[in-house]
């Protein structure tokens, strides 16, 4: 198990190196290089001399590798992840700012969506082939074509404008736990988030409920006088908990993009749509700092997803993991 | 079996059991296992008829789409009439044709995106797959890396970094929605090369390019086809969801993301026909494409052709 977690992690920060490298490269290939910024800063007076006396005093003068190597010490000892130059704050202080909010509203969204789409899945799967299955695939089946922002659009114009008893966005200007002290505001966003993950996640359930009916243990605790309940929640539940703990740490990645639309339809002030009215203000350290913690957010749900299923499945507990 | 026991044994046309196990050429093979699915072939028609229409229609029977200054006359947001059909947008745009107007860069854009998604995934997963060792490990290693960063924000990065011009688009789109595709194909190759055949050809001295192009390329390309079909379908999706938050095309061209950000302020005034009938063909669009992945996929099922 501890030699699993070991490669699993080694794994990881191979990763890590990967998308920092990408993320530190990124800004060369700006209009101006790595020194935009310096016309922000001076404006109409950005002449050369001005924009070199800047890279000078930004060290970014200094070889590539060297800059590399500043931006992972910055980054691991100082959460330095840039300086907003438009803006004129760190992405650091941005970032303390939203996380939170897009944290409990992607949160919330994955609880309700796995509970829905486990119930929905489970249900599927013991009654495969039926009236409720197909209506489920296929209510599934249309969810996940429907864009994040239609789906959005579709409930706020009947909630909040054909039926007007919903807010459009939720209140600005109030604590990120808002959501559970006054929660009306919040509904129509935690929802349509909450369906979007439903449909990205319940077909994938069934699967991995179905792949378990069929095993023989099942078959077993069924010729040993098992009742269905016990059958599908001790039995098949527990076996198919493997590969839903792998399915909801792939998932990170479309959570966030799908938060970071939803965001911006319903104007709720979080990460996503910091990064959005950054990417339309051409803030590029803001983007890219924003980026590079969703993708280590990423990660690390990742990781967290591996070492659960191995706490879980004792196939991988044992071994040491033979993947 | 050799040609001298082939004679030897009754033909088709002889034997009604035989004529039925005849062997049907693959294509038409998969094609009537296709056929077979009503929904898919309803989508693929769907689909043709939508495509043909966005790229006919602005030519057949044009409207102004574009000459702001020509829209003076026109009533703005107008509901369905005669003259509009659909009725007119915010910009005094008939709405219908706008449809198929943004529809032309929509499909175009999504069409070309996902052609160069698959097309790089494939060469890639099949580099990784094949070549395997060290190769694979550094080539899967980035793969991992790309998709942990959330794909939007990566888009979201390359567009405010690189601008947005109609072909940078397609490019930013096609040249990042791969990474997902590589990792299937490489599996299928990673497979196939430790397959009976692959190594009869190797024993039998072939080199790693012929067995590329006669084994493992011909024996993935049921998986390849088939993400394929997805691709097209997220690259639309992609596409259609940076024009909607204002990162696609721009004006005076559009596409239905972009055209569904405009109607979308327009939806809490009761301007319906400026969304929903957009909105529609737009999920059909993708219902279709994953309609005809999954058929595509149900065709290729080896398991399935041999009923």
């Amino acid at each position: 198990m501890l030699a699993y977690i070991i490669r699993r992690i080694i794994q990881s920060i191979i990763v890590v190196l990967i998308v920092l490298f990408i993320t530190f490269s990124l800004p060369y290939f700006q209009p101006h290089g790595i020194v935009a910024p310096a016309y922000v800063v001076y404006g109409t007076k950005a002449t050369p001399a001005n924009i070199a006396l800047w890279a000078h005093q930004n060290g970014m003068d200094h070889p590539f590798l060297v800059r590399f190597w500043q931006y992972i010490t910055q980054l691991l000892f100082h959460f330095n992840l840039g300086h907003s130059y438009k803006q004129n704050m760190s992405v650091w202080a941005i970032i303390k700012l939203y996380v939170p909010r897009t944290i409990w509203l992607a949160l919330t969204s994955l609880i309700l969506a796995t509970v829905i789409g486990l119930v929905v899945g489970i249900i599927q799967a013991s009654r495969r082939n039926t009236v409720f299955d197909y209506t489920a695939t296929g209510t599934v089946f249309i969810l996940y074509s429907v864009p994040a922002f239609l789906l959005s659009l579709l409930l706020i114009d009947l909630f909040a404008f054909h039926w007007p008893h919903l807010p459009a966005s939720p209140p600005s200007g109030v604590a990120p736990w808002a959501m559970f002290t006054d929660p009306k505001g919040f509904i129509l966003p935690v929802a349509a988030l909450t369906l979007l993950s439903v449909a990205g996640l319940s077909r994938f359930f069934r699967g991995a409920v179905l792949e378990v009916l069929v095993q023989d243990y099942i078959r077993t605790a069924r010729a040993k006088g098992c009742g269905n309940a016990r059958v599908l929640f001790r039995h098949a539940f527990r076996n198919a908990l493997g590969p839903i703990i792998t399915l909801l740490g792939l998932y990170i990645p479309g959570l966030l993009g799908g938060a970071l639309i939803i965001e911006s339809v319903f104007n709720y002030e979080g990460l996503g749509l910091q990064t959005l009215n950054a990417a339309l203000n051409l803030d590029v350290p803001t983007v890219l700092g924003i980026t590079l913690l969703v993708s280590l957010l990423t990660v690390a749900g990742n990781l967290l997803a591996d070492v659960m299923l191995g706490l879980v499945n004792p196939r991988i507990r044992i071994e040491g993991g033979g993947r | 079996m050799s040609s001298a026991e082939a004679t030897a044994l009754p033909t088709a046309t002889e034997s009604p059991e035989l004529q039925s196990t005849q062997v049907v050429p693959m294509w038409r093979q998969r094609w009537r296992i296709f056929r077979h699915n009503k929904l898919a072939v309803i989508s693929l028609i769907f689909l043709i008829i939508i495509t043909l229409a966005c790229y006919l229609v602005p030519w057949l029977h044009p409207t102004n789409q574009t000459n702001q200054a020509a829209t003076f006359n026109v009533p703005w947001n107008a509901p369905p009439s005669a003259a509009h059909p659909l009725g007119t947008d915010s910009s005094g745009f008939d709405e219908l044709g706008r449809i198929f107007y943004g529809g032309e860069y929509s499909l175009t854009l999504g069409f070309l995106a996902g052609f160069i998604t698959i097309v790089v995934g494939t060469v890639y997963g099949m580099v990784s797959g094949f070549f395997g060792g060290i190769v694979d490990t550094v080539l899967m290693r980035i793969v991992d890396a790309v998709l942990s960063i959330p794909y939007l924000f990566l888009l979201i990065a390359l567009i405010s970094i690189f601008g947005r011009s109609t072909t940078f688009l397609i490019l930013v789109i096609g040249l990042t929605g791969w990474f997902g595709n590589s990792r299937i194909v490489r599996g299928d190759a990673l497979l196939i090369k430790n397959l009976e055949y692959s190594q009869a050809a190797t024993a039998m001295g072939a080199g790693k390019a012929h067995i590329i192009r006669r084994h493992v390329f011909p024996n993935s390309i049921s998986n390849i086809v088939t993400v394929a079909t997805f691709s097209v379908a997220d690259a639309i999706l992609f596409l259609s969801a940076l024009g909607f938050l204002g990162l696609g095309i721009q004006t005076p061209q559009t596409d239905w993301g972009t055209m569904l950000q405009a109607g979308a302020y327009q939806l809490q005034n009761g301007f319906w026909w400026e969304v929903y009938p957009l909105a529609a063909v737009f999920i059909l669009v993708v219902v279709s494409l994953n309609y005809i992945g999954d058929a595509l996929r149900d065709a290729f099922e080896v398991r399935l052709i041999e009923r």
